[in-house]
């Protein structure tokens, strides 16, 4: 039961740095991503294939997934810095499809639905197997507890204040001009990088990943916890993505106390019961359970 | 140039065609992309599929009785759900409309498990002419998508009703000032294209197989043909899905066929990158 | 006087929890124009939509020929004798002029033909752009759009707010004559404007409208000389 709490929350952990990075990006920029699974995946296979089939350590091959995350974001952003949210999102989402069906068609390099085989783990010389699992749980609180505090440095920081300030206010972004541009393609690109930090952090913990497990599904339930918990708020965050997960994962225990549900059955008594969730949260609170503190669009928070 | 491939892509595109007009009329009532159309479509399927098969109702009396219920469900939907959320931005409604496909989805999963199913209908060998093949499903389908997008077209231009709907997707406020009853047009245009998303369910049904991720399948290439034809106008559609079809069929001939999807997708940024009114569009898509 | 056929009494109305006009008391009489002349933001679109139904009253009378419409949503007081042309956004933009007027007369749809051919006969302008969508056409043109769907169910009295916003110097004086001609025709006219001068020249009778409260009222030729009327609101555009 432990072990099983213990990989509970390491999946937690993944899920939490994905909801930030999307807070970032969304919260900041105004600018939607659809694509969280594409940049997981991304993140998955660059550490993996360089680890796994061109022999990198993992001190690099896991820097250069944070990079490919980043130049993806850089790059989506640049693209499609001036389309309506709800368009970006179909492009967004197609660009994480893409990745996904590259992943599954190019098999002779990412070995396709077979999956690959990822032995290399962070320090795993150094530590018994048995205590593996709790060290890796604390490897990846250690990289959700950077994740937070950077997102939290750049919320606080002047050009994050500025950049919420003009959100909802393009015309007043135009006027801000090229500087607000490069910056949001900046918070962009580092989201994406977090993702790919997120996918890294998966594959050398799950050490076998296949295209099945990066659907635009993940991408729903990171939305479904960042919109439940309150948009633009990190604890809030915190808060929409513990809920997530005790039903997407709180929901298995069914799965024991009930011998009869078999697994499909389970699968869709979970994501029905999430949808609900999101429905009726936005039926009951439509800002979410802790929304963002109204922003006031006061001069000297624009002056930043 | 393989004939084949015009008869493919026009199969297709009679089956896009129609839920991408549906597509284009809900836009503009909702004002946001419903990505719920995946899990009507899969709906409409799984309902005409209990009517023909475990009732054993004739296809036409299980597709009327498909249509019905999916209008129906539709309407469930824009009053449950999206009506009272309104306020919401575009993208939290677009995560809802999501949401609402899976829950379609699994709801269907719960009471048909995932596997593939298809109607209760003889099979019968495909006609062939001039070495392309086409089976006798396929021309009823290309027959009804024919009569359902001229029938439209006169109920939008020619009616009362129609004009009341244009009216309403144009500006609400004008049209209650005007007498118009804007929340009895709105229900009513959900539910037309409810009916449609079911008909489509039909089709794919015939035309495919009848599974639970059908609805999702369609759903990019239906996104990709309104797009094309310009959001908003419901002509366009048929064009872009003429046009999509096209563009996949050629596709398969270069790349595995599993990158049929992408092909939507390319076109989909392409188009709101380059030309975001779509071919014939107005539509605002831009900020 | 003659007899008030636009009656209101003690309204009181806003948006949410704001109040924003309060205790007006106005009477349009058969077949004059009133018009109402105010800063910005005084609350004067908030009143004609809330005597439109557009905003719900909170309190105070609302009547049309007598009959109550307080409290009515505005696709029921659509059809009462009264007809509304908002500020922006009069027309529809994706429906040809044609479609328009045709839905200018939604509610007697029997009448739409006779009604429609009036409506040309007062504006032949717009006979030839009868195909044309109302978001191609200039702003003068769509004005007339509006004015003309308006009319189709001939109102006894007509809503404009701020008729000239947007319209080319020379496009105004025109415009101020259309609303005499439609006045003519024994329609009675409520309407909001920003050029006050040409408004109150137009009009019979003047209202002057601050915070949402009436300031001032009586006869638009009373007001054009009032000294306080001329400092305020007149003074930059003699
Ligand atoms: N939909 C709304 N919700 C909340 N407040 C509103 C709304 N519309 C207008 N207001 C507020 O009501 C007040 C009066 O607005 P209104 O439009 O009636 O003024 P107005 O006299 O017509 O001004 P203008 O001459 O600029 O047209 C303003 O303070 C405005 O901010
Ligand atoms: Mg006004």
């Amino acid at each position: 039961m432990s072990a099983y709490l213990v990989s509970m929350a390491t999946y937690a952990g993944f899920f939490i740095i994905l909801a930030l990075a999307l807070n970032l990006q969304w919260g900041l920029t105004g600018m939607v991503n659809f694509g969280i699974a594409g940049f997981y995946a991304l993140g998955a296979y660059t550490s993996g294939l360089l680890s796994a089939k061109a022999g990198w350590p993992l001190g690099m091959s896991i820097p250069m997934a944070i990079a490919a995350g980043f130049a993806a974001g850089g790059l989506v952003a640049l693209l499609s810095m001036r389309l309506r949210e709800d368009f970006l999102a179909i492009v967004t989402l197609g660009v994480g499809e893409v990745i996904r069906l590259v992943v599954l068609n190019e098999d002779q390099i990412t070995e396709g639905p077979r999956g690959l085989r990822i032995e290399a783990q962070p320090f795993q010389s150094l530590i018994a197997p048995e205590n593996y699992p709790v060290f890796y749980l604390g490897f990846v609180a250690f990289f959700v507890a950077i994740t937070y505090w950077i997102c939290e440095r750049i919320r606080k920081a002047p050009m994050g204040r500025t950049l919420r300030a003009i959100r909802e206010d393009d015309v007043v972004a135009g006027v801000l001009g090229k500087n607000v541009f490069r910056h949001r393609i900046q918070i962009f690109a580092i989201g994406g990088g977090f993702m790919g930090l997120a996918g890294a952090l998966y594959a050398h913990y799950s050490q076998n990943i296949s295209p099945e497990v990066f659907m635009p599904t993940v991408a729903m339930f990171i939305w479904m916890s960042v919109i439940v918990g309150g948009a633009g708020n990190n604890r809030g965050l915190l808060i929409g993505a513990g809920t997530v997960i005790m039903f997407l994962e709180g929901t298995r225990f069914f799965g024991d106390v009930l011998p009869w549900l078999d697994a499909e059955t389970m699968s869709s008594v979970r994501i029905i019961t999430i949808g609900l969730l999101l429905i009726v949260t936005l039926r009951l609170r439509p800002r979410g359970l802790l929304p963002e503190p109204k922003f006031t669009y006061t001069k000297d928070k624009i002056a930043g | 140039m393989n004939l084949q491939i015009f008869v493919n892509a026009l199969v297709n595109a009679a089956l896009i065609a129609p839920p991408a007009m549906a597509f284009s009329l809900l836009f503009g009532v909702l004002k946001f992309p419903n990505f719920a159309i995946g899990g009507y479509i899969t709906l409409g399927a799984f309902a005409a599929y209990t009517f023909n098969v475990p009732l054993g109702l004739p296809l036409p009396l299980a597709t009327l009785g498909a249509m019905l219920f999916t209008g129906f469900v539709v309407w469930l939907a824009h009053v449950w759900v999206f009506k009272p959320m309104q306020d919401q931005s575009a993208v939290t409604l677009l995560v809802v409309s999501i949401a609402l496909t899976l829950i379609l989805e699994s709801v269907v999963r719960l009471f048909f498990s995932a596997d593939v199913r298809g109607f209760d209908i003889p099979l019968e060998r495909p006609w062939k002419f001039w070495g392309a093949r086409i089976t006798r499903e396929q021309v009823e389908i290309i027959a009804c998508a024919v009569v359902l997008a001229t029938g439209l077209h006169v109920l939008l231009r020619h009616t009362r009703i129609g004009r009341a709907m244009r009216a309403v997707a144009d500006n609400p406020m004008l049209a209650a000032i005007r007498g118009v009853d804007a929340a009895k047009i709105t229900a009513l245009t959900t539910v037309l294209c409810g009916a449609i998303f079911g008909l489509t369910g039909v089709f794919a049904g015939l035309d495919l197989v009848i599974e639970p991720l059908v609805g999702w399948n369609l759903t990019i290439p239906i996104f990709a043909a309104a797009i094309l034809g310009g959001i908003g106008s419901p002509y366009g559609a048929i064009l872009g899905a003429l046009l999509l079809g096209l563009a996949e069929e050629l596709t398969i001939l270069v790349l595995p066929s599993t990158y049929k999807i992408a092909v939507g997708f390319v076109i989909i940024a392409i188009f709101l990158l380059l030309r975001p009114q779509g071919l014939f569009g107005t539509a605002e898509i831009k900020k | 006087m003659t007899e008030a056929i636009l009656s209101v009494a003690g309204l009181r109305s806003g948006y949410g929890r704001t109040v924003i006009c309060d205790d007006i008391s106005l009477q349009v009489s058969a077949g004059q124009i009133t018009c109402i002349i105010g800063p910005n933001g005084a609350g004067k679109s908030t009143l004609l939509k809330t005597i439109a139904g557009v905003v719900s009253a909170i309190d105070g009378s609302i009547r049309v020929a007598g009959v109550e419409m307080a409290g009515l949503p505005a696709a029921r007081v659509a059809g009462s004798g009264m007809a509304y042309v908002p500020q922006e956004a009069n027309v529809f933009r994706a429906l040809t002029t044609h479609e328009n007027l045709a839905m200018g007369g939604w509610q007697d749809e029997g009448r739409t033909q006779a009604a429609r051919d009036r409506v040309y006969d007062m504006f032949p302008d717009l006979q030839p752009l009868a195909r044309v969508p109302a978001g191609n056409l200039s702003g003068g043109q769509r004005q007339m759009v509006a004015f003309g769907m308006a009319l189709m169910l001939e109102p006894q009295v007509l809503l404009l707010d701020e008729p000239s916003a947007g319209l080319s110097p020379l496009m105004v004086g025109e415009m101020f004559e259309t609303v005499r001609r439609v006045n003519a025709e024994g329609v009675a006219i409520l309407m909001v404007e920003q050029n006050a001068l040409q408004g109150l020249k137009t009009a019979h009778e003047g209202i002057v409208m601050a915070a949402g409260r009436i300031a001032m009222q009586g006869a638009a030729s009373e007001l054009l000389n009032s000294a306080d009327v001329s400092e305020l609101y007149l003074g930059s555009r003699i």
